[in-house]
């Protein structure tokens, strides 16, 4: 069997077996599912190992954007006019999300562990189930190429979620979960729009016999295509997409602003970025612990995977002539992210509003459409999908024990639990974004591509000072925090409660480990995997 | 050589044949004598008369495949011989139909069985009936005669307006049968009326000469009144089947009164009857308009379909917001599928180009998956009254708990209904979405522009409504809950809801097959097209080659 079908899938067998599993036993096999998997998924490594030789480099991420590894190609549903396949591939943009998102689920799912002692009682198995049904959504997401086929996986996540934080949620939970199902939906129903009038319009330059495609030898595309790596790389359909003049038109605009309009939409819902961010907060508040943990590990990836996927690739012209409104909405992002969690007073709700502010840094690092920028954001997600499921993780540990999360009532915490104490040290300072730790490389390497654009777009400059006055802002909230909550006097309410178990600590430990690793060695362990394909992407952009 | 092909196959046609074509409808009307005669040998015992009923209507299906197998490749066979005038023909269109509502026949009694089957009075009546609708029904599709289409419709009809009122002892039902019955009435007499306007206008009863009387008018800038109130009267009453706005004022009294097992009988079929009976009209336009008038004539007429179909399915899903009752709720989503069905039929393309049964593939196959996502939900609706007496809201509290077995199927139909993945509901609206796309593409910049567009706009506007209703169910069954003790439900009254809900997901899983089926059978039609002497003409439509109407001797 494919790695890659083997690695979407194995979720969904598990959830099947839990279906039939007693209620004890549930948590256990859903573990062994996401652990076969993470084991899976690392066999993808080998793959994208180079030794950095150009050759090495070039061998594992080619030598145009385009090239992919474990490619599974089946039809799905075709006809004369259609053809939507099922079609699998990673290169260095998807395989480290791939990896991200199969070991946050797992720690989530090693989270879930206490499923019984919960407030919401009710069944581990459907818990479970749909959880793993969602590993095998957002999976899915990021290993299909086919835009049909994305479009499904995409939209199979939101109803486990909707579950998830609809059933086993806080006070607010129904408000929460409509309000997630139906932000993600307003977004995605512009995606599907796109997704037909992609395929509609890459037919109108297919002609009488057709044309070669661009990566495929012997292959002819006769009518329109799904393939994203085609639709990105084809030059026909490329000209006449992101055509000037005389370009196609979508109800009497020009074809690719549009476009890239609604992907964008779909897709900074999901980052998500203010104005639309505010189904957030109340997600992630209401979320039990270990979906807040997949939800900002994981499914907030999924916006900016969209734009370096979809978006930028394949709408070109449209990316240069919407940069300054996007890194405008990244930048206020940034601030407005930061400033709101400066407010907050429930511990959850202010590790939210960072996720905003830091999600803002992938926006703008994606806008300025440089090498340095796409590194960062691509860093940055991925430093992201650590730091903040551990700061999530963090907040569920006391709120396990306190069963509240007001910051103000919380003092001290690092004498009565030092371990903890010191787990959350280093979760909230990779968050803060302090050198040595994951945080920072992706901010910096933002800043200076956005500085870098300054040749290019006059605000950069500009919109860079700005960002990086967002950092200031992220260390005042954040020391702010850790002076509340664990440093000062120990208070006698909380002297009882005891230190992080072996099952919390082993949660903790690996992402610690890998906070800072990523901080130490970010070359070693993000770069040298993902930007072969970044540095290709911005070489097709004409950067 | 097809001109001679058609013609050679008119002259084969043999009185055998002819009837044959006619034989599904034939076994149908001997099941209703069956069933009317079964009682005084047998007695009055219900579940006899459901297998006479059941028996028929696989007679009728048998039949049905045997029609499918002379229809062939042509897609067109025998005309009746009354008049030779496109009174009845079988074409894929209406073998399509004929499988889907003989299926439907079978669904309902099932349902009907697991529910009413042991409380049932007056089962010859109700099976007379239903089987009599069935019957009005196949006659809509399978004509291309005006006379022949009112009285189809009111052989759909009245069984209909008898069904809804079949509860004597509830007066909600007997009140919905009769604002049923009312609309119907003024809306079978707008029709008539029409229908008569027609005639005295054009001087014929066939589709074809209409449509081509119709364009020709158009193109002459020479439209007369009675052209124009014929043409809109004749519409009102196939909107009135459709439930398209304004003519769905009946649609939910008439759901909420009736018995769940004759909702969704109505729910379904009637409404995807009159659909296909539009499409046919839609397309002997197309067909008569052939030639350099085509846009300029037909566009009016689509932007009409369309703006109809945009007010239907918005109106249907705002509409269904405030609902408290399940089964209320529901007839609204119907009104809007119907709405989005409707949109179908604005997929205007000159018919011999290339992909001109794009629209009418993509109604044939969200008829079948509305078929199973409808059965499906209220299936489950109806075991939840069946079990508890009520169908609001709050009768659906806690069913997750009370019995997944139903929860878990209505949650797939419910977002399936909506539209999404990983279910069929999004097969069917993707293929909608990409023939109205494709209208666009077509004729770009033309006055027909922007219409497909338009509509897609609309019609995924309309996706992310309807979604905050359908998921009110779901929210009521799993994240609500009153205590309530679990269900026994019966055992094949759970197959048939589970049984919906799989197939949501294989038809998902394995579009293809349905997606060719489907392409297949849209391709090959009778279109009705103009002929003098009122004698009979076909056009076989494949792909590559245009025939024109033939004369007969």
């Amino acid at each position: 069997m494919d790695l890659l079908t083997l690695i979407v899938f194995l979720p969904t067998i598990g959830a099947i077996l839990c279906m039939f599993v007693p209620k004890q036993q549930a948590r256990v096999v859903a573990t062994a599912a996401t652990l076969a998997t993470f084991v899976f998924s690392l066999l993808l490594f080998p793959t994208f190992f180079t030794d950095g030789s150009d050759e090495q480099v070039e061998e594992a991420f080619g030598s145009a954007y385009g090239t992919l590894h474990h490619v599974v190609r089946a039809d799905w549903i075709t006809g004369e006019n259609f053809a939507i396949e099922y079609f699998l591939g990673v290169d260095g943009l998807s395989f480290p999300l791939v990896i991200l998102t199969t070991l946050v689920s797992f720690l989530a799912c090693l989270a879930s562990w206490n499923i019984a002692q919960w407030k919401i009682n009710k069944s581990p198995n459907a818990f479970f189930v749909l959880f793993l049904l969602l590993e095998t959504g957002m999976i899915g997401t990021f290993v299909s190429l086919d835009f049909f086929l994305f479009y499904v996986f995409w939209e199979v996540m939101l109803l486990p979620m909707y579950f998830l934080i609809g059933v086993w949620g806080g006070a607010r939970r129904e408000y929460a979960a409509i309000k997630f199902f139906l932000f993600t939906l307003g977004g995605s129903v512009l995606m599907l729009i796109a997704l037909v009038a992609m395929f509609l319009y890459s037919g109108h330059v297919v002609g009488e016999g057709g044309i070669s495609s661009a990566y495929r030898p012997d292959v002819m595309l006769t009518h329109g295509t799904f393939d994203l790596i085609e639709l990105a790389t084809n030059e026909t359909i490329q000209d006449y997409f992101n055509k000037n003049v005389g370009g196609p038109l979508f109800m009497g605009f020009k074809f690719a602003p549009v476009m890239f309009i609604f992907l964008f939409i779909g897709f900074a819902i999901k980052l998500p970025a203010v104005p639309v961010h505010t189904w957030l907060p109340d997600a992630h508040v209401e979320a039990p612990t270990p979906i807040s943990m997949i939800l900002a590990g994981v499914l907030l990836k999924m916006g900016g995977y969209g734009f370096l996927r979809l978006c930028y690739p394949i709408f070109p012209s449209a990316g240069e002539f919407y940069a300054f409104a996007l890194a405008t909405i990244g930048v206020v992002s940034i601030i407005y992210g930061a400033l709101c969690a400066m407010a907050q007073t429930d511990f959850k709700k202010l590790v939210a509003y960072s996720s905003i502010s830091h999600m803002g840094y992938v926006l703008l690092g994606i806008a300025v459409m440089n090498k340095t920028g796409f590194q960062g954001a691509m860093f940055q997600m991925i430093a992201h999908g650590i730091s903040s499921p551990m700061c999530f993780f963090l907040v569920g540990v006391i709120y396990d024990r306190a069963h509240h999360r007001e910051i103000n009532r919380f003092g001290g915490l690092w004498l009565t639990m030092p371990k903890y104490g010191t787990m959350a040290t280093i979760g909230f300072f990779a968050s803060l974004g302090l050198p040595g730790l994951c945080g920072f490389i992706g901010e910096v390497w933002v800043l200076l591509g956005t500085f870098q654009a300054g040749t290019k777009f006059g605000w950069a400059y500009m919109y860079a000072v700005i960002a990086a006055f967002g950092v200031i802002l992220t260390a005042g909230y954040i020391l702010w925090l850790i002076r509340r909550v664990y440093l000062g006097r120990e208070r006698e309410e909380y002297r009882e409660y005891s230190d992080t178990s072996a099952r919390e600590t082993f949660i903790l430990v690996p992402m610690a480990i890998l906070a800072i690793a990523l901080g130490i060695l970010p070359a070693q362990t993000v770069f040298n995997y993902t930007n072969g394909t970044l540095n290709l992407i911005v070489k097709h952009l004409g950067g | 050589m097809q001109l001679l092909a058609a013609t050679n196959l008119w002259e084969g046609v043999s009185v055998v044949e002819d009837l044959m074509c006619f034989s599904p409808m034939l076994a149908l009307i001997c099941t209703m004598l069956a069933v009317v005669i079964t009682p005084i040998i047998a007695g009055r015992q219900p579940k006899v008369l459901a297998g006479v009923a059941i028996l028929g209507t696989v007679v009728s299906l048998a039949f049905a495949w045997r029609v499918a197998g002379m229809v062939g490749d042509s897609g067109v066979s025998g005309l009746s011989p009354i008049e030779r005038s496109g009174m009845l023909i079988a074409d894929n269109l209406s073998i399509w139909f004929q499988f889907l509502v003989l299926f439907f026949v079978l669904c309902i009694t099932a349902l009907w069985w697991v529910g009413s089957a042991d409380t049932e009075r007056d089962a010859p009546e109700f099976f007379i009936l239903l089987l009599g609708s069935a019957l009005g029904m196949m006659l809509m599709v399978s004509t291309s005669n005006l006379l022949m289409m009112v009285i189809a419709i009111e052989t759909a009809s009245l069984p209909s307006y008898a069904m809804v009122g079949f509860d004597k002892r509830n007066r909600r039902s007997a009140e919905a049968s009769l604002k049923y019955m009312i609309f119907g009435a003024i809306s079978a007499a707008l029709m008539f009326y029409g229908v008569s306007l027609l005639y005295g206008t054009v001087g014929s009863l066939s589709f074809g000469n209409v449509a081509q009387f119709t364009v020709d008018s158009l193109l002459d800038k020479h439209v007369s009144l009675a052209l124009i109130a014929g043409l809109v009267c004749m519409l009102a009453g196939i909107s009135f089947k459709i439930s398209a706005v304004p003519f769905h004022f009946w649609c939910p009294d008439a759901f909420e009164g009736a018995r769940i097992e004759v909702t969704t009988w109505l729910s379904v079929v009637s409404k995807a009857a009159a659909l296909m009976l539009l499409m046919r009209l839609v397309l002997s336009l197309c067909a008569a308009s052939g030639g350099t008038g085509f846009l300029q004539v037909l566009s009016p007429v689509a932007w009409t379909l369309g703006i109809v179909a945009a007010i239907t399915c918005t109106v249907g899903n705002f509409a269904a917001f405030m609902q408290t009752s399940v089964k209320r709720m529901l007839a609204y989503s119907s009104i809007a599928h119907a709405g989005y069905m409707l949109m179908a039929t604005t997929v205007f393309l000159y018919p011999f180009e290339e992909g001109a049964g794009i629209g009418v593939s993509a109604l044939l196959l969200y008829v079948v998956v509305y078929l199973f996502m409808n059965l499906g939900a209220f299936g489950v609706v109806a075991m939840v009254y069946w079990q508890t007496g009520r169908d609001d809201f709050d009768a659906f509290a806690g069913l997750m708990r009370k019995s997944p077995w139903l929860a878990v199927p209505m949650v797939i139909c419910l977002v399936s209904l909506v539209g999404l993945p990983p279910f069929a509901g999004f097969i069917a609206k993707w293929w909608l979405l990409v023939a109205l796309g494709e209208l666009d593409s077509v004729y770009p910049n033309s006055s027909l522009g922007g219409l497909g567009w338009f509509l897609v706009t609309v019609a995924v506007i309309n996706t992310l409504i309807s979604l905050y209703y359908y998921m009110r169910v779901v929210k009521v069954m799993a994240l609500e809950d009153d205590d309530g003790p679990s269900y026994s439900s019966n055992a094949a009254g759970l197959a048939i809801v589970n049984g919906c809900a799989v197939i949501l997901i294989v038809l998902l899983v394995l579009a293809s097959p349905l997606k060719s089926m489907a392409d297949r059978y849209a391709k090959n039609l009778f279109i009705p097209v103009a002929v003098t002497d009122d004698t009979a003409a076909r056009v076989a439509l494949d792909d590559s080659s245009i025939v024109e109407g033939t004369e007969l001797p």
